[in-house]
């Protein structure tokens, strides 16, 4: 009954003869959100690329929806209900805003409905509405993070995947971030967050994932996590603090 | 006047022609990243089909076009798979802009090679698409052909930029040229869109291979010129710039139109060449070429 909708069992990939991510498990139930924090350059990024079919595993397995999927192409995986916002967006620059958002909706069976997911989306982020026939190279960073937002949102996702939503955006461009987030949660979109700002995301996630030398070292709450001083001190600082 | 009407009008019939045949080269650079050598190749085979058509068959210039459009993009679509896919997943691990450019040169000189031994190298005369010609200005003559032939260009230019521009798979097109990953992640299955996109480049050169051949002749080498006037379109115009390929099209027709009405035929090419090393070294990229990414 309550099989986890992304189950990650002894996962290794890289790049080239390069491992970064080495016998990682994970798994995400539905209409949970996760979020994986650790330290810069231990593959958060790397392990979100491998789930997504952009990086090749070399050994273990990626089970979605109760189906193998590594191996898979990145179209293919996509097509099942993986949705990733990379880091850097992804947007197309070159292509107005509007045209990024329709992208989101190629995959056939979202690509009938692009008009009222359009609709929704311009309800979403008035922001993004106001630039729809901007092109995407011209957006501020907050801005180009909300509609690549608003892109992932214009396919059906049985899984949003988000790299470090708050990367180089100003306080107010975060807060407008993380609120499109929350109100994602709040309509139980199963959520997978890499994060680096802790104090952000601790309203919206269900479970931590400690990502280390490539592989998750502790889970838990945010609760059960916080007492253990180390990684309090390392990861939770600012947040314990306040 | 009767100048300025001559050089209006030669430039837009050379620069549409040119035109056509180097935007297929542009879409293809754009979206996969190599220069296609067998562009040239697609160009013959269009006259041999409208050989084929309008003389052997003695069809209609409507089913000439449709002929070698199905058939360039049929064979454009083979050479995709046959000369590019196979390396495309090895892509970032070898100098595969060089190795394609190879590629598909062999395919080029095989099509080529093929055409010799089936046509034999004869210069085989193709009937004009349309025959007559109107006086548009005080003299200045226009074959009917000529306008045919740039009209069509423009149709198809217009009708490719509609279709990268408003349809589900244009835009997939333009996706991936401009962040393959990203296209990717939006399901776009890269597998299929890359041969459909050289199939449909191809069949560009094919249709204006029906014209060229009429206004030249059918031959099993028929390709090299408008290859190389092609590569030298898509290299002024800037790499993968589908715009600057139009420009680029239309102001070389431009400064052919002007030599050949005020100094003369036999200086065209030298007075051509030397603009472009001239453009080319003020503006490396070409006309609207970034530096860096940014395509179609």
């Amino acid at each position: 009954m309550n099989e986890p909708l992304l189950e990650i069992r002894s996962l290794s990939a890289g790049y080239g003869s390069a491992t970064v991510i080495q016998g990682l498990d994970l798994s995400v139930r539905a209409h949970e959100s996760a979020v994986i924090i650790g330290p810069n350059g231990h593959g958060k990024t790397t392990l979100l690329r491998a789930i997504a079919g952009l990086v090749r595993a070399s050994e273990g397995e990626v089970r979605f929806d109760g189906v193998p999927i590594n191996g898979r192409s990145p179209e293919r995986i996509a097509a099942s209900g993986v949705v990733l916002v990379p880091q850097g967006d992804g947007l197309f620059p070159e292509m107005s805003v509007e045209d990024n958002l329709l992208m989101g909706a190629f995959v056939s069976s979202s690509w009938r409905r692009r008009r009222e997911s359009l609709e929704r989306v311009y309800s979403l982020f008035p922001q993004v509405k106001e630039r729809a026939r901007q092109q995407a190279r011209t957006l501020s960073g907050g801005e180009r993070r909300l509609a690549a937002l608003g892109r992932a949102l214009m396919r059906t996702s049985k899984i949003l995947m988000i790299d470090e939503p708050s990367l180089g955006l100003a306080p107010i461009a975060i807060d407008a971030v993380y609120g499109a987030i929350a109100e994602l949660k709040e309509r139980e979109t199963t959520l997978l967050l890499v994060e680096e700002n802790f104090s952000h995301v601790r309203g919206v996630a269900d479970s931590f994932h400690l990502l280390e030398m490539g592989t998750i070292v502790r889970t838990g709450s945010y609760d059960e996590l916080v007492k253990d001083e180390e990684i309090a001190s390392a990861y939770l600082g600012s947040a314990v603090e306040s | 006047m009767t100048d300025l009407v001559g050089i209006l009008v030669t430039t837009v019939i050379l620069g549409s022609i040119y035109g056509l045949v180097a935007i297929g080269m542009t879409l293809i650079y754009g979206t996969l990243r190599i220069l296609d050598m067998s562009q040239g190749s697609m160009v013959m085979i269009g006259g041999f089909v409208a050989w084929g058509v309008l003389v052997s068959a003695g069809w209609s210039p409507v089913l000439a076009i449709l002929f070698a459009f199905a058939a360039t993009f049929l064979l454009g679509t083979a050479t995709q798979l046959v000369s590019v896919q196979p390396l495309m997943g090895r892509r970032n691990s070898i100098d595969f802009e060089m190795i394609t450019f190879i590629t598909t040169f062999a395919v080029a000189m095989i099509l080529t090679n093929v055409a010799l031994e089936v046509f034999g190298p004869e210069q085989r005369n193709v009937t004009p698409v349309i025959s007559g010609s109107v006086d548009i200005y005080n003299g200045v003559n226009l074959p009917y052909q000529s306008i045919a032939m740039a009209g069509v260009a423009i149709l198809f230019m217009v009708g490719l930029w509609a279709f990268l521009g408003m349809t589900r798979w244009g835009m997939a097109i333009r996706a991936v040229a401009q962040d393959l990953d990203a296209a990717r992640l939006m399901g776009v299955p890269v597998s299929k869109l890359y041969p459909v996109t050289m199939g449909l480049a191809s069949s560009l050169a094919g249709i204006a291979g029906v014209f060229l051949g009429s206004l030249y002749f059918a031959y099993p080498s028929a390709g090299n010129l408008p290859l190389l006037e092609a590569l030298i379109v898509v290299v002024f115009g800037g790499l993968g710039s589908l715009s600057g390929t139009v420009y680029a099209a239309y102001a070389i027709g431009l400064i052919q139109a002007v030599t050949e009405i005020f100094i003369g035929t036999t200086w065209d090419l030298p007075i051509l060449y030397g603009v472009i090393i001239v453009v080319l070294i003020v503006r490396p990229q070409g006309l609207r070429g970034k530096p860096s990414e940014a395509r179609l």
